[in-house]
């Protein structure tokens, strides 16, 4: 009995769920424990455009051609359900084949079926597309508003940053004379922080120190009565800044929004005015003894002008001669009496009347008060013509109103004359250098075409006897032979002396320029030494060669050192009488080849010492004679030698002690390392 | 047969020693004493070389041997110039002039006609300047 009527309560209660399951207006289905649908609510079916057939019986996720599944939804179903018996507000959004986009929102209870074991699942679809929507614009207003709100609070930022701009302390108050804001300069000149003031009654701020009497009367007494008050003047001593006298001036102002009413307060110190004020009337007092002391002080300014050096004088405004340096007077030669009280341009028998001075005193000082190094050139009745330097200075008297003028006169005429005189000798130097420039160019295209000239007769004079020696053309007898002999070896002096003037010529013209390669030297210096075989075995000269084993090879031009190495041995042959003794050392030392060539020939005396270099027309020395040399070979091998950033010296005991040359040659040339 | 060497320079005594050199060394020999006639021998005789002084009387050497450069019958000649211009400026102008030869006075008497045998020989080349120190 209890089990019938149980079940046909339960039956009915089931009727009755289903009944409410279809009234409901949201979508509702439920579900087996297999996901499969149970039942479905009509609103259901108008809802997604489906009909009972096609869905009763189904899996879920099968519906509306697979319309539902759904990850979101697959998350509730599966994983959160099986956990939580309840879940509300689980929101999906998503493309509904049926009805498009849609944004759902999912309350899916978990209910033991009444009878039997199994469980079902009711799901309840709430469309939120358009309650969304609308919290969508819900929230856009809200974000106007606070657009509006933040323009609102700029409006009020802005009044305070006025407030804090301006420079006097300025403190707005409620209707209780409570602080409400304070300007950042009041926080400044009262050294109070905003924390320990806003929202204090005024006269409790900052320990107490505003409780001023005459403060309480203007703000409760005054204020009431009057909205405005200005110049209410207070003294107080102030904890923070001692004693003050404050000026005060009050408005009360109704609040725009609202009925209260605030007082703005603005408070100037006028501590210092007052005391300015106060002052005044002391240093009025005070300028009496100043003007005593004036006196003092221009006996002393007088004594001053008569020390300096440089004559001075000073002006009134009519330019009158107020007083003179005493070095004025002696410069100028002239006496105070005819000089004090005089206009300027009188003085002297009018000798100071100069269009540039009057230029400067009348036209210049009255718009600039201090004019220096203002020039004049002027014929002298007493000191002739005459450059003067003038400094001027126009000051105030210290008291009345009149100004004078200083004048500092310099005769420069002197450093005036040195100047155009260094100015003259540059000018000179310069030309002279100029000429010189020139005459080395002209020098240099002389050389070239006298060299030019000097071949081509010397090329008939070599080629015919020449031709006439080697008997080309028929036999000469013995004499004619010598004769011919003789001018061939003159001429090949004369090509010699051409060929070396000229590189004397393009040494100095820095025109000569250097064919750089690797130079063996220990090759070099036994090849050079063999070309002379021929002279030394004739003189019977006796040779000592000490070269080095494992010379480096230099950097240089060849031609060049063999030039070099050639004169100075061949000299060595040429000093040294016959018997005598000649030798080469050649050695490394440090960056450099040491090259000495030595004689025990007829040597130099000291006074010649200098000369030897002098070269080119300085032939004529007593030795040169003596011999065939050109004596250029010395002063173009140093040249030469110089070229490759080398030295080349020369010592010599005296006359017939011998002579060495060292000849010193960097392996790499200096400036290419 | 022998080679025909045209000298060409306005200092007789030159001319003459360069002509007796050559001749005596096999050469068959003409002259010109200025650039002008040289050129118009040149066109005429088609020598085998040209032996030129660069400083003529009309024109420099080298302008001649632009001339001759430009005209197809004497443009394959060899030139050598023989010059007492023996700074670096005096051969500058000879540069750039295919084919020519450059020899410094005073000559070597000894050496001069093999130089200019050897140079004749040659086509198309340019020959080593000598030395005369």
């Amino acid at each position: 009995m209890f089990w019938k009527g149980t079940a046909r309560t339960a039956r009915r209660s089931l009727e009755y769920a289903e009944s409410v399951i279809n009234t409901v207006r949201e979508p509702l289905i439920v579900l087996d424990q297999d996901l499969r649908v149970v039942t479905v609510s009509r609103s259901f079916y108008e809802f997604f455009k489906v009909k009972p057939e096609e869905t009763v019986g189904k899996l879920i996720y099968d519906l509306g051609n697979k319309q539902w599944d759904i990850p979101r939804l697959r998350e509730l179903l599966e994983t959160i359900l099986p956990q939580k018996t309840t879940f509300d507000g689980y929101e999906v959004e998503h493309d509904f084949a049926t009805i498009g986009r849609r944004t759902m929102l999912l309350n899916a209870r978990q209910i033991q079926r009444v009878l039997g074991k199994e469980r079902v699942i009711l799901l309840a679809i709430e469309d939120i597309t358009e309650r969304k929507e609308i919290e969508a614009g819900l929230e856009k207003t809200r974000k106007e508003l606070e657009v509006i709100k933040r323009a609102a609070d700029e409006t009020s930022e802005y009044a305070e940053s006025v407030i804090n701009t301006v420079r006097e302390p300025l403190i707005s108050l409620d209707q209780d004379l409570r602080v409400v804001t304070a300007s950042r300069s009041f926080y400044e000149f009262f050294k109070v922080k905003p924390e320990e003031t806003v929202g204090k009654l005024i006269y409790d701020l900052g320990n107490k120190q505003w409780d001023i009497p005459k403060l309480r009367e203007l703000l409760e007494t005054i204020l009431p009565q009057k909205t405005t008050f200005d110049g209410y003047e207070v003294e107080h001593d102030f904890a923070t800044i001692g004693r003050r006298t404050m000026l005060l001036n009050a408005r009360q102002i109704q609040r725009v929004l609202g009925k209260e009413r605030i007082i703005l307060l603005a408070i100037e110190d006028i501590t210092e005015r007052k005391e300015i004020e106060a002052g005044l009337e002391k240093t009025r007092k005070e300028l009496e003894v100043i003007k005593r002391a004036a006196d003092e002080t221009s006996e002393y300014a007088e004594s001053v002008i008569n020390t300096v050096r440089e004559p001075l004088i000073t002006l009134d405004q009519d330019l009158r001669v107020v007083t003179a340096s005493r070095s004025f007077y002696e410069f100028f030669k002239v006496r105070p009496e005819e000089t004090v009280g005089e206009l300027i341009y009188d003085l002297g028998n009018k000798q100071w009347n100069i269009p540039k001075l009057r230029e400067l005193l009348e036209t210049i000082l009255p718009q600039k008060t201090t004019f220096d190094g203002y020039e004049v050139e002027h014929q002298f009745a007493t000191i002739g013509r005459r450059t003067m330097l003038l400094n001027a200075r126009q000051i105030q008297r210290v008291l009345g109103k009149e100004r004078i003028i200083l004048l500092a006169i310099e005769d420069i005429t002197e450093r005036k004359e040195t100047e155009a005189g260094l100015e003259k000798a540059h000018q000179e130097l310069k030309e002279l250098a100029g000429e010189l420039e020139r005459v080395a160019r002209v020098k240099s295209e002389f050389l070239a075409n006298m060299s030019h000239e000097l071949r081509t007769p010397l090329n008939s004079i070599n080629g015919f006897s020449e031709v006439l020696y080697d008997e080309t053309f028929g036999p000469l007898n013995a004499k004619q032979k010598t004769y011919v002999n003789n001018v061939l070896t003159s001429g090949k002096h004369l090509l010699l002396l051409i060929n070396q003037i000229l590189d004397m010529a393009k040494v100095e013209a820095g025109k000569m320029t250097l064919l750089l390669s690797s130079v063996p030297m220990k090759s070099l210096a036994y090849e050079i030494s063999q070309l002379l075989a021929d002279m030394v075995s004739k003189k019977k000269l006796h040779v000592t060669l000490d070269i080095d084993e494992g010379l480096p090879s230099i950097e240089a031009d060849e031609l060049k050192i063999r030039e070099v190495l050639y004169n100075l041995l061949s000299n060595a042959v040429k000093f040294t009488p016959e018997g005598g003794e000649i030798g080469m050392r050649v050695k490394r030392a440090g960056s450099e080849i040491e090259t000495v060539i030595w004689d025990t020939g007829i040597g130099i005396a000291p006074e010649n010492m200098d000369k030897l270099f002098e070269g080119f027309f300085r032939v004529d020395t007593p030795y040169s004679r003596l011999t065939e040399g050109t004596g250029l070979g010395l002063p173009l091998s140093k040249k030469l030698v110089e070229l490759h950033g080398g030295s080349l010296s020369v010592e010599s005991k005296g006359l017939g002690k011998g002579t060495s040359v060292r000849v010193a040659l960097p392996i790499v040339p200096r400036g290419r390392k | 047969m022998s080679p025909r060497v045209l000298v060409v320079d306005d200092d007789s005594n030159n001319l003459m020693l360069e002509h007796d050199l050559l001749e005596r060394a096999g050469f068959e020999v003409l002259e010109a004493g200025n650039a002008t006639d040289a050129i118009a021998i040149a066109r005429r005789e088609k020598p085998d070389v040209i032996v030129m002084d660069v400083r003529l009387p009309d024109m420099r050497g080298s302008e001649a041997a632009k001339i001759l450069r430009e005209d197809k019958e004497t443009r394959d000649i060899p030139i050598v110039f023989v010059t007492a211009s023996v700074m670096p400026g005096g051969r500058e102008e000879l540069r750039g002039i295919p084919n020519t030869g450059f020899i410094g006075k005073p000559i070597d008497t000894r050496s001069f006609a093999e130089q200019i045998r050897r140079f004749c020989a040659r086509d198309g080349q340019s020959m080593e300047p000598s030395h005369d120190k």
